[in-house]
């Protein structure tokens, strides 16, 4: 098994600041380890702040954030959105569409031809380019350029475009495939196949937190009763509205005064018992999520959970959707959460959780001791540096 | 006596045992009518996407729709938030209320004719589907069968 020694992680956006796209964290996280690891590793991204405008938010360049050198590329400004979202609309109505509308939607997704070229030019030079998330055009592109060399991360979800026949021709054209959870490899050979090349399961590593005050944001913010904790992206597919619909529910029907602390970016319908906070620092998230009686994640498209494992480091047990499979999968493995099919379900396991702390209080040390033992850096990097070495 | 899911003392905790429980507990309690409750088909909407494999969850939310079928014509309590002028409001809205409930008699018992045969439709054709998956299902495994005698 031959070091990989220089490396080019990829991603259609850099995580810094707001950008904090559970993908991009997750190839910012792995490729700053890489680095400290000793590895020679370049960072190849786009200009693109906004994951639907892909307008060209910050100057093209090389620029050392960190540990990492970057190199931002400019995003196209060619494409044909009309056409685009013609074919994406099309396939999200689960309509079959044909090779050549497939390959006009990924053209017409985020490209950038500067970073093709880059690739064409000097991509004999890296040994490994760990290119992701699946969806988008930039990695699939890019991993036809260098298909011996590429390492899928895909982030696969359940979805209408993961059974385009472009996804299939993409996880049968790289090198090998790394996944974030065994669902998500289950997900991908269910859809694909056998998958050829090095397939391996890593996941994303998380810091372990000191013990911080799990009251502290309820008294500042003057919440006297119980609150639930949402963290990420308020949108459909992310189960937000469900969430709600589910809360306004249970509150009528049990008489409970229970709200709804929420972290993160998108719209949310305002509420009294709805606490926006928007885009917090992470000490704030952390303190949100300590203090809440559970965290509620509904999201059935999730290949590996970020913020149900931030949680669980918090101590805070988890309340999860289970038409997913990722999310049920780790609650069952760890204990540290319950899952729930409809309404019914969810308001007989928030009752429980709300009237047995020693029972939140377990299976939030569960919880946690799973994020330590699964998701350390030191077990991720293993995971990792296996992955990127193997012939 | 079977041991329970939540043992105070022990390492961990057996979720997958526990949400069985649940899940069985709010069964009989689904049988029960406790959650017969016409708000459900509303909180529901955004979970059928969610779980459009699951034929267990298209009984139960075919279940909601026949709780949520007829519109609700019960008086409901008139609010104002605007101030010293609300009570006045308030007061207002009521006799117009009160004026007008009368009108709304014809469109309300239109629309629950609509909801109840539309609700209809959608219970018969999901017996229709499953009639038609149970035949060809039958249908694949005698075939099978056959070729396997054959060959």
């Amino acid at each position: 098994m031959a070091r990989a020694a220089r490396i080019a992680f990829l991603a259609p956006r850099f995580a810094e600041g707001a950008t904090v796209g559970g993908a991009e964290t997750l190839l910012r996280r792995l490729a700053e380890h890489a680095a400290a690891g000793g590895r020679e590793v370049t960072f190849l991204t786009t200009c693109a702040r906004d994951h639907f405008s892909w307008a060209n938010a910050v100057p093209a360049g090389r620029r050392r954030v960190g540990s990492l050198d970057v190199h931002f590329f400019p995003v196209d400004e060619d494409r044909d959105i009309a056409g685009f979202l013609r074919v994406q609309n099309l396939i999200c109505a689960g309509a079959r569409v044909s090779r050549a509308d497939e390959r006009a939607w990924l053209r017409n997704s985020v490209n950038s031809r500067a970073l093709y070229r880059h690739l064409e030019t000097e991509g004999g030079g890296y040994d490994r380019i760990v290119a992701g998330p699946y969806l988008f055009g930039i990695t699939g592109s890019a991993a036809r350029i260098c298909p011996d060399r590429t390492l899928l991360v895909p982030c696969l979800h359940d979805e209408a475009f993961a059974r385009l026949d472009i996804m299939r021709e993409l996880f049968h054209t790289v090198r090998g495939t790394i996944f974030n959870s065994e669902p998500e490899r289950e997900l991908a050979e269910r859809l694909y196949g056998a998958l050829p090349g090095r397939v391996s399961v890593v996941g994303m590593g998380l810091d372990s937190l000191t013990g911080g005050d799990p009251g502290a944001f309820a008294r500042r913010q003057g919440i006297a009763g119980p609150y639930l904790a949402y963290s990420g992206r308020r949108e459909p597919l992310k189960g937000t509205p469900l969430l709600q619909d589910y809360l306004e529910l249970f509150r009528a029907r049990t008489g409970r005064d229970l709200k709804l602390v929420l972290t993160g970016s998108g719209e949310i319908a305002p509420a009294p018992h709805v606490i926006d906070l928007g885009f917090v620092e992470e000490a704030v998230k952390h303190e949100v999520m300590a203090g809440a009686v559970a965290f509620c994640h509904p999201s059935v498209n999730e290949s590996f959970g970020i913020v149900l494992m931030e949680a669980w480091l918090n101590g805070t047990p988890a309340l999860v959707h289970a038409g997913g499979s990722v999310l049920p999968y780790h609650c069952r493995r760890s204990g540290g959460g319950l899952w729930f099919r409809c309404y019914p379900e969810f308001e007989a396991e928030l009752s429980i959780l709300l009237e047995n702390t020693a029972l939140r209080d377990r299976m939030g040390a569960a919880g946690r001791s799973y994020v330590q033992a699964e998701y350390s850096w030191e077990a991720v990097e293993r995971r990792l540096f296996a992955a990127l070495d193997a012939d | 006596m079977a041991t329970p899911a939540i043992q105070i003392g022990a390492t961990g905790v057996d979720a997958a045992r526990l949400v069985r429980e649940i899940q069985d507990s709010v069964a009989a309690r689904l049988q029960a009518g406790d959650f017969a409750d016409p708000r459900l088909a509303q909180a529901e909407r955004h979970n059928l996407p969610f779980l459009q494999n699951d034929e267990a969850f298209l009984d139960y939310y075919l279940q909601c729709l026949r709780e949520a079928v007829t519109v609700d014509i019960n008086d409901f309590e008139i609010r104002e938030r605007r101030g010293r002028l609300a009570p006045l409001l308030v007061a207002f809205k009521r006799t117009i209320w009160k004026l007008l409930k009368f009108y709304t008699y014809r469109l309300w018992s239109q629309q629950n004719q609509v909801n109840g045969l539309l609700l209809a439709a959608t219970e018969e054709l999901d017996r229709k589907y499953r009639d038609r998956l149970q035949a060809l299902e039958a249908r694949i495994a005698r075939l099978e069968a056959e070729r396997s005698r054959e060959t």
